[in-house]
């Protein structure tokens, strides 16, 4: 997996690595996770910063379960994206994706490359809608996955708390697969 | 006269080799590939050689065209590209002329529209109903008095109908003989050879004849363990084996 290996081109001419995660990534992994700030880092779905959690995701990859992709500048991650399947039941065809870029990297337009290069893995794997829930007062979030094609579907108003326990609301955005590959 | 339709070989030549067993067993005169001659599986050159030498009617995929020239390559996801990439090593400039020269939309006997993704358009998918009828409206304006458009692309056997109201629907599909309307528009998709993604392992094809115009869809048995054997060798990716099997 380790040479799977695609250069992309950014917005302001950089270069970027992508390639699939793989346990020799730990360190680098761990040291991206703690660069990232604290407001970053509220929105995460685990403690990040707890080397253990990094070295657990590293130790036990299954790609058929998650497929962790990283963009590597230099040997530095700078953005990391995973795609999440359920392989039985009523959401086996759903996709979930997760995605964190370094703030350096924001503008730039490396988030919307990973998601879009999720949302050709999902049509890979056969999947058909991706789904994503993110904060609603994280505007530059929504209009990075709105590019990669997905819409919104629902908001939950005080739906979860962030770190400080403060309710936020969730917005559910949804991608069909399909209809991003139309003529 | 009956036409055999394959599409989406993408470098399976067990699968190929079977089709076309299969196909010379009946009264044929002529074979069209609707595309992806290369791509995901182990056998890229003898594909290309095999079609060179059967002088079966190729149109351009999108993974001929990346196999050319690797920035096509670049909105592959990574399994893909790192698929393409090996097949672009392996195949010689003589096979990569070949494929280059390919056209991706191309008008047979001024009565049949045959194209890879989308007419026009490679790379564009037709999945939906909106879809079909985009292409539709394509044939009516583009290509005037062609009732029947051939793709592939999905990997999925399709008929789509548009009738003489305009209302486009899709046919079930059976293996049994569909007759087709000729009051009616036509855009048909045989399934994949080498890779298909209906749950089904099998590699599919068409058979089109044209008086009274009728389709049938076939599929045959080939040597699965063997193409598997052969991406494993190459140190493909190993999804690329089990999705064979699975017909993701």
């Amino acid at each position: 997996m380790k040479d799977y290996k695609k250069e992309c081109k950014l917005k302001d001419g950089s270069i970027v690595l992508l390639r699939p995660l793989v346990a020799e990534d730990k360190e680098a992994l761990i040291n991206f996770f703690q660069s990232l700030p604290e407001d970053l880092r509220l929105y995460l779905r685990h403690d990040v910063t707890d080397v253990q959690i990094i070295e657990s995701w590293t130790k036990n990859i299954d790609y058929s379960r998650a497929f962790p992709i990283i963009a590597l500048d230099g040997e530095r991650i700078v953005g990391d994206v995973s795609l999440h399947r359920i392989p039985y039941g009523w959401k086996h065809h759903i996709g979930t994706v997760r995605v964190a870029v370094d703030p350096k990297y924001h503008h730039k337009g490396l988030g919307t490359l990973l998601i879009h290069e999720i949302v050709e893995l999902a049509a890979e794997f056969g999947l058909e809608k991706l789904w994503a829930e993110l904060p609603l007062d994280f505007p530059e979030a929504l209009s990075v996955f709105r590019k990669a094609g997905f819409s919104s579907k629902a908001v939950i108003e005080g739906l979860v708390k962030d770190l400080h326990g403060r309710s936020t609301d969730v917005i559910i955005m949804v991608c069909d697969i399909g209809t991003q590959y139309g003529f | 006269m009956k036409v055999a339709f394959i599409s989406d070989i993408h470098s399976n030549i067990e699968a190929l080799k079977a089709v076309l067993d299969a196909i010379d067993q009946e009264d044929i005169s002529l074979i069209i590939n609707l595309g992806d001659l290369v791509g995901y599986n182990a056998s890229p050159v003898e594909c290309v050689d095999l079609v060179q030498g059967r002088q079966i009617i190729s149109i351009q995929g999108n993974h001929d065209r990346a196999a050319t020239e690797m920035k096509y390559a670049e909105s592959f996801n990574i399994l893909a590209y790192q698929a393409m990439k090996w097949s672009a090593n392996k195949l010689a400039p003589a096979h990569k002329r070949f494929l280059k020269k390919l056209e991706h939309t191309r008008v047979i006997w001024d009565r049949y529209l045959v194209f890879h993704g989308a007419p026009g358009n490679p790379d564009a998918y037709l999945f939906y109903l909106f879809q079909a009828k985009k292409a539709f409206n394509y044939m009516r304006k583009r290509t005037v008095g062609v009732r029947i458009g051939f793709f592939g692309h999905t990997h999925k056997r399709a008929v789509w109908q548009r009738d003489v109201r305009g209302k486009v629907s899709s046919l079930k599909i059976s293996e049994e003989n569909i007759l087709l309307d000729p009051e009616q528009m036509y855009l048909i998709n045989p399934g994949s050879v080498g890779q298909p993604r209906e749950h089904n392992w099998k590699a599919s094809y068409l058979i089109f004849s044209n008086e009274p115009e009728m389709i049938q869809f076939k599929s045959v048995s080939y040597d699965l363990h063997s193409a598997q054997a052969r991406i494993r060798n190459a140190k493909l990716p190993e999804y690329l084996a089990e999705r064979l099997e699975t017909g993701v």
